[in-house]
């Protein structure tokens, strides 16, 4: 077993860092379940996983170990194969009270979670998902740490790097030309996308910003504008029958999920380049939008070696390619590997180009880059990238992939 | 087995008017056995204790928890019903089993294991339920009792954690052999459906599918039952995931 770039920098514990996370569906709720219950048993039925998971207190599922592919050289030696060590805490969120109206219980599971990480001795803590959505404006409500030993970080930077990337890495695939774009950002007022904002709006022609907080909404615009950008807001994409904004986008980012696909209708471009970087994800490239090119954002791969302890390969990371994790988990991985115990990500509106370009970096020294592109009906890259992806994993994509949301069972 | 509060099990009547009495019936009889198998287990503990003030204080905690029955009978015939137990139920013979085994090997740990980290978790969590949404002083009982059960396990942790410093892994082996015998019967009492046929203590048919009219459920007492228990375990220092994985392996 290689050693922790965290004990090699002389700062050893046990526990570099933790993740915090939760099931975006029921039927990732029952396949994490089905692990911890073991194959020699029936799994739970679903009624009952639904009566029995909102009863369990936040709690450690399993242990974690990133590699990193960053060779250090410490004296005369090169140390290769260097490790960090961490524990996955799930805050069992049910995945049907993932919003607004369980904010508080929901709120308060994050906090029984952050306190089993404080416990564990995690140096970092991401909060993934959910959690750091909940959390990114209300981060006086984490729990007091001991000597601020623990230090707690939303990944959000390392988020809008990925999607991004993704945005970058779809226009160059589809031929696009991003400074002739109108780029549209459903919650654009929010941590990943102003963040999203802030690093893409120097690179099109027009932004349009949509989100509920009409100050927060007027904030960004001013400060976008006074770099001569192009700016307009909108607090409704419905409002006045989708005609607030003067023109149709060809780039979106979904920061907040939508509450239906359909919203985008009449507002983007019929071929435009959706990235879905909501949570939950649930935009479809077969719900009423055919000609739109939609895909998964804010997602990273680590090729120094992901390993769960119990094995959760592939239920815990459920993607169609291997070693695949939401950028905000990776953040805290990645500054692990680094060394780096900082809050990097805190709070919300500070994430800039700058902040994001340090994050890339540093994922990319130890091995963790932009995930090959995906959605709801599997990959998006072209044939020879996808296979190379699939042959390198030794799984076939309908075997490792069912489809997300799922086609059946449990919603 | 003996019945320690002189109630005959055929002679149970119920002259309440009220439509939800015969709910609180058995809810209170499952609560006095309960009850009664705590003061048992407490009484055959002290039989072990070398210590004199150990067998004092198990002997002051077995009064306690008859007490406790004593009370459940008295909300019983508060609302015009007789509160029936059972301490040789199906469930609850075989929980006191676990208990005895303990006893005939002198485990004085594995028994403050069984009685305050397993059943106590399970009296503290229903109860406190039960006080919630219990009409008038019924309600006001189960919530006291809650409580007060509470600090039973809050004097034995100290010993538990103790015990576990000196060995954890030892320790936490013991926890699962003992959860896997006594915890897998709770679970079957506790399943929303008692799939092996009645449990001996309800007086008619099994009450879980009338909880509803009560606004409980089985499926609510066991959560917070499991909940209670894995809170336990977590304040004894079994790590999360591997109490997460205990209990998942449960039946249901």
């Amino acid at each position: 077993m290689g050693e922790s770039v965290a004990s090699l920098a002389g700062r050893g514990r046990t526990m570099d860092f933790a993740l915090i996370g939760h099931q975006e569906s029921w039927r990732a709720a029952a396949n994490v379940l089905a692990v911890l219950r073991g194959r020699e048993r029936t799994p739970l039925p679903d009624d009952e996983i639904r009566d029995i998971l909102p009863w369990i207190p936040p709690r450690a599922v399993c242990h974690v170990e990133v590699g990193s592919v960053f060779n250090r050289t410490i004296g005369n030696r090169t140390i290769g194969d260097a490790k960090a060590r961490g524990v996955y805490i799930d805050s069992f969120i049910p995945p049907d009270r993932l919003e607004a109206a369980y904010v508080h219980e929901n709120i308060a599971r994050v906090r029984a979670a952050a306190a089993c990480a404080i416990k564990a001795g995690a140096k970092i803590v991401s909060l993934g998902g959910f959690s750091s959505i909940l959390i990114e404006g209300n981060f006086d409500q984490l729990p007091e740490r001991r000597d601020k030993d623990t230090v707690f970080t939303t990944g959000n930077t390392l988020t809008v790097a990925f999607i991004v990337q993704g945005i970058k890495k779809m226009c160059e695939m589809e031929g696009r030309n991003l400074r002739r774009s109108t780029l549209l950002i459903v919650g654009a007022t929010g941590d990943v996308g102003s963040g999203c904002a802030r690093c893409l709006a120097p690179l099109v022609k027009r932004v349009l910003l949509s989100a509920r907080n009409v100050e927060r909404l007027r904030r960004l615009a001013a400060e976008l504008q006074a770099d001569r950008v192009q700016v307009e807001i909108a607090t409704d994409l419905l409002e006045n029958d989708g005609q607030q904004f003067s023109s149709e986008a060809d780039v979106v980012i979904c920061a907040a999920s939508l509450a239906s696909p359909s919203l985008l209708l009449g507002r983007v471009a019929p071929d435009a380049i959706v990235c879905d970087a909501g949570y939950p994800k649930n935009l479809s490239p077969s719900a009423q939008m055919l000609g739109a090119k939609i895909f998964f954002g804010g997602l990273g791969q680590v090729t120094g070696g992901l390993r769960f302890t119990p094995d959760f390969h592939g239920i815990l990371n459920r993607h169609p390619f291997p070693d695949v994790v939401h950028g905000c988990l990776l953040e805290g991985m990645a500054l692990a590997l680094e060394g780096r115990f900082e809050p990097f990500s805190h709070g919300r509106g500070f994430i800039t180009p700058e902040r994001v370009e340090e994050i890339e970096k540093i994922a990319a020294r130890h091995g963790i880059y932009l995930a090959p592109l995906y959605n709801a009906e599997g990959p998006v890259e072209d044939g020879f990238h996808c296979q190379k992806e699939w042959s390198s994993a030794g799984t076939p994509p309908s075997e490792a992939w069912t489809g997300y949301p799922p086609a059946s069972g449990v919603p | 087995m003996e019945t320690l509060v002189g109630l005959n099990c055929s002679a149970v009547e119920c002259t309440s008017l009220s439509p939800s009495a015969p709910i609180w019936q058995d809810v209170l009889a499952q609560a006095m056995t309960g009850e009664l198998i705590a003061a048992m287990n407490y009484t055959s503990l002290s039989e072990i204790c070398a210590d004199p003030e150990e067998v004092a204080d198990a002997l002051e905690h077995a009064g306690i928890e008859r007490g406790h029955a004593a009370r459940f009978a008295a909300e019983g015939r508060k609302i015009g019903v007789d509160v029936d137990n059972n301490v040789a139920g199906k469930h609850w013979k075989r929980l006191r089993e676990a208990f005895l085994r303990c006893i005939a090997e002198r485990d004085f740990i594995g028994c403050l294991i069984v009685q305050e980290i397993m059943l106590e978790s399970f009296a503290v969590a229903s109860y406190a339920r039960v006080g919630k949404v219990a009409p008038g002083s019924l309600g006001k009982t189960f919530a006291a009792i809650a409580a007060e059960e509470e600090e039973h396990v809050d004097h034995a942790m100290a010993i538990l954690r103790a015990e576990r410093a000196l060995d954890a892994q030892r320790f936490d082996e013991k926890v699962y052999g003992l959860h896997l015998e006594v915890m897998t019967r709770l679970a079957k009492m506790l399943a929303k459906e008692c799939k092996d046929g009645h449990c001996e203590v309800c007086h008619a048919n099994c009450v879980k599918p009338s909880l509803f009219d009560v606004s409980l459920s089985a499926a609510e007492l066991r959560g917070a039952s499991l909940q209670q228990y894995l809170k336990t375990l977590d304040m004894l220092g079994i790590p999360g995931e591997v109490t997460l994985a205990w209990v998942s392996q449960l039946p249901v």
